[in-house]
């Protein structure tokens, strides 16, 4: 299989600390991996990373994602190249609706890749044909992005974003924080409808339950900026049933 | 106050300057000395105006020191009484000085559109009187310029009139527009929003609402976007006079600074002597939002454009209110200078 993503012994600091201390994992095209681990370990740092967040430094290290590398490009041109990172907290945007967001943003994306942008109409019919699955209303789209949404609402238009977007690696960071068996359900049913054979996802959660729903083919375990463990999907349960503490003091 | 009178007391009291509270921000004295106000030269302007009749426009009052110098010295001006429904447009595009008293008659509605613009110092004094349940619009565009740009407005408000304001500044070397708003009867309101979009120059706006009769309602909302070593300052003053219960007065002001050397200067006041009164003022001073920035940045929006939706989004709000004609005419300068 392909190796969509390859993080090479990845070290990276926030306002000069370092939370990522030689991190190295291989996602192959058509895989779901998850990344689990307690809270400090380094997870959302990971994700801030991979999308290139100004202010999270790579200090050595690399992320190739299809033979390129990563830490060159600015978080816009790692969009249009097709990394995706549904966020744990989406930003609430005043004064731009939920629909001209998602035409800006798919626009862009194609207008990076040279495509032809798409018309105001055209648009709206591709988001209205991905926005009932997953439950996203006309009249979420109209409002302003984000802004008054419900925990659940926000998870969901990312997912619709994942979808609408078709990202050849999607990074979903803690998106299952904040929402009831119901909502979780529902989203993790838009995850597993964007599973395919040239796309890869990075699941990184804290908790089990994310993954009784979106079942992962391989768990890396991730404490104080490293992998200490890797393993299949039954890796959950035995995390479940002992704890990080002790998983972690095992692999030590 | 008479014309002499005016002029004397002017002379007295010179042109405002930093150490001068209301002129705080606007150091007036630095720019123009009092001989340059007293001999500076009629203002000229271009007028439309349907369903309006010529008054004159000597009478009148002002808002702060300038309205006062624009009575004393303004050789040139207009004055328009509407009785039923008028539209005036009115273009000051060069230095000097004028006098406009518009009257709104009971019941009447009047759109005031209003642009400004060239360098040089200009100095526009403002009189509106709204007659009970009329309703005056006024619009203004004051174009980006390198001289002194002053409009003083002095308004008072009968019961069920209303005064809203809707305005886009683009700022001078110092510029300011003053009003002071009168709500003298019940349920009389002034209404007010606008835009500064500064690139290195400077925008004063300075309101004075006076809620002297209960029940009346005033609104102000006032977005400044600032870049370069620009300078955006908002001062609001709201009076609440002894027995106007009821009162209602909101006031928001906020600034998005682009750049490390732009400043705002946002400045609520209150003096309330009612009792039973709802005041609420917000003010706040930011750039923009890191977490917004990179959240569209990483859907693939490019960082100028990312930008660029964040300040319309921003400034926007300020004209929720305006019709789809004004907000269309307000909105052409705002993306021209951004």
């Amino acid at each position: 299989m392909a190796k969509m993503l390859e993080i090479r012994n990845l070290h990276a600091a926030v306002d000069g600390k370092e939370i990522l201390k030689g991190l190295s994992l291989t996602v192959n095209a058509g895989e779901v991996h998850a990344i689990m681990g307690p809270n400090g370990s380094g997870k959302s740092t990971l994700s801030y990373v991979l999308a290139g967040r100004a202010g999270y430094e790579i200090t050595s290290g690399a992320i190739v994602y299809n033979g390129e590398d990563l830490n060159a490009l600015p978080p816009e041109a790692r969009a249009a190249k097709g990394v995706f990172l549904a966020m744990q907290y989406p930003v609430e945007i005043p004064g731009v609706t939920t629909l001209t967001f998602l035409k800006t943003a798919l626009n862009a994306q194609r207008r990076a890749r040279g495509e032809k942008e798409l018309d105001a109409m055209s648009v709206l019919k591709l988001v209205r044909t991905k926005a009932s699955a997953l439950r996203v209303s006309e009249e979420m789209l109209k409002r302003a992005l984000n802004v008054g949404f419900s925990g659940g609402e926000k998870k969901r238009l990312e997912i619709l974003q994942m979808s609408l977007f078709e990202p050849s690696l999607a990074v979903l960071d803690e998106t299952d924080s904040g929402l009831d068996i119901d909502a979780l359900r529902l989203v993790a049913e838009g995850v597993n409808a964007l599973r395919s054979p040239d796309r890869a996802m990075l699941v990184i959660t804290h908790y089990q339950r994310l993954l009784d729903y979106i079942v992962p083919d391989k768990i890396h375990v991730l404490s104080a900026g490293r992998i200490v463990k890797e393993g299949g999907k039954e890796l959950a349960l035995e995390l479940e049933a002992k704890g990080y503490e002790q998983i972690v003091k095992d692999a030590a | 106050m008479n014309a002499p009178g005016a002029a004397e007391d002017f002379r007295a009291k010179g042109v405002p300057h930093r150490r001068v509270e209301a002129w705080k921000y606007t150091d007036l004295k630095s720019a123009v000395d009092v001989e340059q106000v007293a001999s500076a030269t009629a203002a000229q302007w271009t007028l439309e105006s349907e369903g309006a009749e010529p008054i004159d426009f000597h009478d009148g009052g002002f808002a702060g020191a300038m309205g006062e110098a624009s009575m004393a010295f303004a050789e040139a001006g207009f004055g328009l009484r509407v009785a039923k429904a008028g539209k005036v447009r009115v273009n000051f595009a060069t230095p000097g000085q004028a006098r406009v008293r518009l009257v709104v008659e009971p019941g009447a509605v009047l759109e005031y559109i209003e642009t400004a613009e060239g360098d040089g110092f200009q100095n526009i004094g403002l009189d509106v009187s709204i007659g009970e349940g009329a309703a005056f619009t006024h619009v203004r565009i004051a174009r980006e310029g390198r001289g002194v740009r002053i409009e003083d407005v002095n308004a008072t408000v009968a019961a069920r009139g209303t005064y809203r304001l809707q305005a886009a500044h683009f700022g001078s070397e110092l510029s300011r527009l003053e009003l002071k708003i009168a709500l003298n009867g019940e349920s009389a309101a002034a209404h007010l929003s606008g835009v500064s979009v500064l690139d290195a120059r400077h925008a004063d706006i300075t309101t004075h609402i006076v809620h002297a009769h209960g029940d009346t309602e005033s609104t102000q909302l006032f977005k400044h976007v600032a870049a370069g070593r620009a300078r955006a300052v908002y001062q609001g003053r709201i009076t609440v006079a002894e027995g106007a219960d009821g009162s209602d007065s909101r006031q928001t002001a906020k600034a998005l600074l682009l750049d490390e050397r732009a400043e705002a200067d946002l400045k609520p006041e209150l003096e309330i002597f009612a009792d039973d009164v709802k005041c609420a003022h917000g003010a706040a001073v930011d750039d923009l939002d890191a977490d917004s920035l990179f959240y569209l940045r990483a859907r693939g929006i490019p960082d100028d454009e990312a930008r660029g939706l964040l300040i319309r989004a921003f400034l926007g709000e300020a004209f929720d209110g305006a019709s789809d004609e004004t907000r269309a005419l307000l909105w052409a300068p705002v993306e021209e200078a951004l």
